[in-house]
């Protein structure tokens, strides 16, 4: 029983810790530098 | 010759295609369905006089039709198309789930039998995302990757596909094969025209693979994701907990293409601000111009089978649907 317990407790920090993780992530990088031009020109470029 | 169109599905998109299909000088009537009464008379009422009620089916709809746009909910495109293509009709898709997608692409033996044109993902994204993932593709001599992701939705049947594009498999092309993955994994930073920025965006069931990788035979790698909140993937197996708004509002597509050129690695990131309905039905309209025009190839194919990417991003322009580059750091 205390074997039984002590197992589900697990699962449960566990499945805890993933949920956590699963939220959060670790994010990204932001660009440094640059930023959005239109296109514009014969060609689009 | 002008032509007459019949136009499926009267909902944001379907109302703003209209818009622009009666606006041009090839079409002299636009045949409108939908099984929403209210909804498809509003529609012919506000897009003047080439728009005329076709009803609740399209197969009630009588005399000839040269194109057909459909512009409904996910999981009636396969049906309507096949009925139309065995008329030998024009079929225009702005479907984005990817069994329409993939039974649309499977027409492809039969359209070229019958030499007309299945034009399968015609919208936002997929649709003007795969364009601009050809045009950055012109810069390269070899592309190896081409990876997709967007923002925000059109009406509320795009929005429930938004939803459960969450909770299901994405489908990436990865070294020559087909890869699934939980929809919702795979975070990354993603940044969108200003004033979006930076979204954070997860793997989704998107068909946007099953459109890009056919156009490019040596890509190694495809792949689409979804902006998303948090609050999103944490309900995106639970039923929309709240009806989705009447339309979304502002929407982004992005497309980051590598590549080489001379011998050397490059990266083109393209990108688009709008409202995807708005986009999403002016870039069908003008795919099936283009299309009736025969602009676009025999088949079925989506929109990265456009050639000419400069004078399809020129008429969006004309419209008010601009690109643009980033120019930068890509990450």
């Amino acid at each position: 029983m205390v074997l039984l317990r002590r197992a589900l407790a697990a699962l449960g920090i566990a499945g805890l810790i993933a949920a956590v993780l699963r939220l959060r992530g670790s994010g990204g990088t932001p660009p440094q530098e640059g930023g959005w031009r239109e296109l514009t020109g014969p060609e689009l470029d | 010759m002008p032509a007459r169109v019949l136009l499926v599905g009267a909902g944001a998109v379907g109302a703003r295609a209209a818009r622009q299909l009666v606006e041009a000088d090839d079409v002299d009537e636009v045949v409108i369905v939908d099984p929403d009464a209210a909804r498809r008379r509003a529609v012919v009422t506000s897009s003047g006089d080439k728009a005329t009620d076709g009803g609740p089916s399209s197969a009630d709809v009588a005399g000839a039709v040269d194109a057909v746009l459909l512009a409904g909910p996910n999981g009636t495109h396969v049906p309507e198309g096949r009925r139309h293509l065995a008329l030998g009709r024009i079929v225009v898709s702005c479907a984005d789930g990817i069994p329409d997608v993939s039974g649309l692409l499977d027409l492809g033996p039969e359209a070229e039998a019958r030499g007309t044109r299945v034009v399968v993902g015609a919208g936002f994204s997929p649709g003007l995302t795969c364009v601009l993932a050809r045009h950055a593709a012109r810069r390269f001599e070899v592309v190896d990757e081409i990876h997709v992701a967007r923002l925000g939705t059109g009406g509320p049947a795009c929005a429930r596909a938004h939803h459960k594009a969450l909770s299901g498999t994405s489908l990436d092309w990865r070294d020559g094969g087909w890869q699934r993955r939980p929809a919702g994994s795979g975070r990354e930073l993603c940044w969108f025209p200003d004033p979006v920025g930076g979204q954070d965006c997860y793997r989704a069931e998107l068909p946007d693979a099953l459109l890009l990788v056919p156009p490019f035979p040596r890509v190694s790698r495809v792949t689409a994701r979804l902006a998303a909140t948090r609050r999103d993937r944490i309900t995106a197996r639970l039923p929309m907990l709240r009806k989705p708004h009447p339309e979304g509002l502002v929407g982004a597509g992005r497309v980051e293409v590598r590549g080489r050129r001379q011998g050397a690695q490059d990266v083109v990131v393209l990108g688009v601000l709008d409202r995807p309905a708005v986009a999403a039905g002016a870039v069908a309209a003008l795919a099936l111009r283009w299309a009736r025009a025969e602009r676009l190839p025999v088949g079925a194919h989506g929109l990265a089978a456009v050639e000419d990417t400069v004078g399809f991003l020129a008429e969006l322009a004309r419209i008010g649907i601009k690109a643009a580059a980033f120019e930068g750091s890509a990450t």
